[in-house]
């Protein structure tokens, strides 16, 4: 079990972290000194314009202020309003509109990560010094090696322009519209933003294989680079987990092989694997921006590109602010899971 | 007299540590595992490669528009269907009739030179701290380690992001931007290094007998925490490398004509993907990966090689 005394004490711990976080996103605009009016107002604006807009974005008080005031915003997930990207428009509806997107993307790879990584690893281990075990070794550490900025352009050039059996940019056909809402029970409710769930509660199948073809060559990018880490860890996890006295003293009360690894090695050996599955999870998202920038995706990943370009400030707080948190939330849940399999660690 | 029998007992002392490091276990180790050995190859080749091509090439014609010069822009290397006139291109040309088999040797230079600096300002950035959090601790360590916590919240390539959004793009800026990012995963590691020296007894004695902080830290502290240094160091230059060459990909690092391999993938999906041109997306990253791999299998051979409980999984 885990304590909610555990749990309390790890969300008091982010506390701290998260005022940091939000301070050095705070800094990003005002550090970086370029001048937020003169970007909304224009190049061609004159100065009497530019300070009117200064005036009403509260860039003349001290400060402290404008610090004071940012972080009563940010605990509302309010970041203004974008300045170029999507001129305007609240930052906070321009993130929620892309944030699923990055998010299928990154739960499929880590999906195909573990699906694929956790047997190859546990295999991988059992039978050491095996061909498969080197094979498996060499394969991951190459995983690892290549960047998904080559990966994702390989894959495209061979199984959509060599082969044309795969799209090689964005989410779905661009034939397809999908409506903005679906029913159920006579009841509207609104749709996840992820194309994969939202064809299916529309039940649409063909629109559902257009966005699970899309969906096909970036989310095995991420995936063979996440299989790479997870296969390397669970392999070296689990080595060491049966080299353990309970292992062996299992087997000797006559335990099979196969349940002894499953059933005593599995869990141990899970417990460093999830914790580097939750470091790695920060890698995903950053891959996330490296893939969708190669498969031309609208998520926050390229969102935060556009941004810095058009130096949209607020979207670029917001966007980093987001991704910190996600990454944070994340290795919560990885936290409790690890006190979960592991009660000796909340003490 | 008396300064002469200190040199030579000072030498005598070098070349028994010089000894010592030579016949340790860590180094055979290291030497018999044959994967770690193909890492030290390809880092070898790749330096060699690098050198060459910053003394023999020249960088301005490297990166400047050949269009309209001998060769045909885009030619697919002259070996694999490419034009006559490509026959001496191994690699093929780019967006600008550039040769691409130079400019991705070129690109050698630039990610060892640039992955270099990186790696090395913030493995020095960061052994200071985290041996001045652990040696002092208290405030001096909640100060450092809670900033360190702040920056290691952020995913890596975001935060260097959010750090190009704040000094702008270019190169050098870059390097500036992932030292930060990687500062704190040095500053970490060396923290946990040196409160376990710390814990030993002959620190006591060396305090006892009234060494002085500094000597106690660089002279106790230190080396005792370079193993686990050296393999950060080994397996975050190939992250460092791939990281930079992230950063100009997205085009916040090299300048658009530069021959780095970022850049040149960069070129290679804008102006190659949909043509299927392979070749110019292809080489560049090839060299990228390779190099890449060569510092992980390095380090993962030092990492095997100093973990005890390690050795018997060890080749």
């Amino acid at each position: 079990m885990v304590s909610k005394r555990f749990i309390a004490k790890r969300l008091l711990l982010l506390v701290p972290v998260l005022f940091g976080v939000s301070t050095f996103v705070f800094a990003i605009l005002h550090l970086s000194g370029g001048d937020p009016a003169r970007i909304i107002a224009g190049q061609r604006a004159s100065e009497e314009v530019v300070r009117q807009v200064r005036q009403d974005l509260g860039l003349n008080d001290p400060i402290l202020v404008q610090y004071g005031r940012f972080l009563v915003d940010v605990v509302q997930f309010d970041f203004g309003n974008s300045y170029q990207v999507s001129k305007g428009n609240p930052v906070r509806q321009v993130l929620i509109a892309r944030l699923p997107v990055t998010i299928e993307l990154a739960l499929y790879g880590q999906f195909i990560g573990l699906a694929l990584g956790l047997p190859l690893g546990i295999l991988s281990a059992i039978k050491q010094d095996s061909l498969l075990d080197h094979t498996t070794r060499i394969g991951a550490l190459a995983g690892i090696s290549v960047p998904i900025y080559w990966s994702g352009p390989l894959l495209i050039l061979f199984f959509s322009g060599y082969l044309g059996i795969f799209p090689a940019a964005g989410r779905i056909g661009s034939t397809i519209f999908l409506d903005n809402s679906w029913t159920l029970l006579g009841m509207e409710l609104p749709l996840t933003g992820m194309v994969t769930i939202d064809t299916l509660l529309l039940g649409r199948p063909v629109a559902w294989l257009s966005a699970v073809s899309h969906l096909f060559l970036p989310a095995i990018t991420i995936g063979v680079y996440s299989m790479a880490l997870v296969s390397r860890m669970m392999r070296s996890s689990m080595l060491e987990v049966i080299r353990q006295d309970y292992m062996r003293t299992a087997r000797a009360k006559g335990q099979g092989a196969k349940i002894t690894v499953m059933k005593h090695g599995f869990r141990n050996a899970m417990i460093p694997v999830i914790t580097v599955v939750g470091i790695q999870f920060g890698t995903l998202l950053g891959g996330a921006v490296l893939t969708e920038t190669v498969f031309g995706i609208g998520g926050i990943g390229t969102l935060i590109v556009s941004a810095i370009n058009a130096t949209d400030y607020p979207v670029v707080q917001g966007a980093v602010l987001t991704f910190a948190l996600l990454f944070t939330l994340v290795n919560l849940g990885v936290d409790i899971t690890y006190s979960y399999l592991d009660p000796r660690i909340q003490q | 007299m008396s300064t002469e029998t200190t040199d030579v007992g000072a030498e005598r002392e070098e070349r028994g540590r010089l000894q010592r490091i030579l016949s340790s276990p860590f180094l055979s180790d290291l030497l018999s595992n044959r994967l770690a050995l193909i890492g030290i190859g390809i880092i070898l080749s790749m330096l060699l490669i690098a050198v060459y091509a910053r003394v023999f090439y020249d960088l301005g014609a490297l990166e400047s528009s050949r269009l309209g010069g001998s060769f045909p822009d885009r030619a697919a290397p002259g070996w694999a269907g490419g034009p006559a006139a490509a026959n001496e291109l191994l690699f093929g040309t780019d967006q600008a009739a550039r040769d691409i088999f130079r400019r991705t040797m070129y690109g050698a230079w630039i990610a060892l030179k640039f992955g270099t600096i990186t790696v090395g300002i913030s493995t020095v950035l960061g052994v200071t701290l985290g041996i001045l959090a652990a040696y002092y601790g208290d405030v001096t360590d909640n100060v450092i380690m809670r900033t360190m916590d702040v920056l290691l919240a952020f995913p890596s390539l975001l935060l260097a992001l959010a750090l190009v959004a704040i000094f702008g793009a270019g190169l050098w800026k870059a390097v500036i931007a992932l030292t930060l990012v990687y500062t704190p995963r040095f500053a970490r590691v060396v923290r946990g290094a040196a409160l376990k020296v710390l814990e030993d007894e002959y620190i006591d004695a060396t305090e006892a007998l009234g060494a002085k902080d500094p000597r106690i830290l660089f002279r106790h502290i230190m080396p005792n925490t370079l193993a686990p240094i050296t393999v950060q160091s080994t397996l975050n230059f190939g992250l460092a490398i791939i990281d930079i060459a992230a950063l100009s990909f997205l085009g916040f690092g090299a300048p658009p004509g530069s021959p780095s391999w970022g850049k040149m993938l960069a070129n290679g999906v804008e102006f190659g993907l949909q043509s299927g041109r392979w070749w110019m997306s292809f080489f560049p990253g090839l060299f990228l990966a390779l190099t890449v791999l060569g510092f992980n299998l390095l380090g993962d051979g030092m990492r095997d090689a100093l973990d005890p409980r390690m050795q018997d999984a060890v080749d």
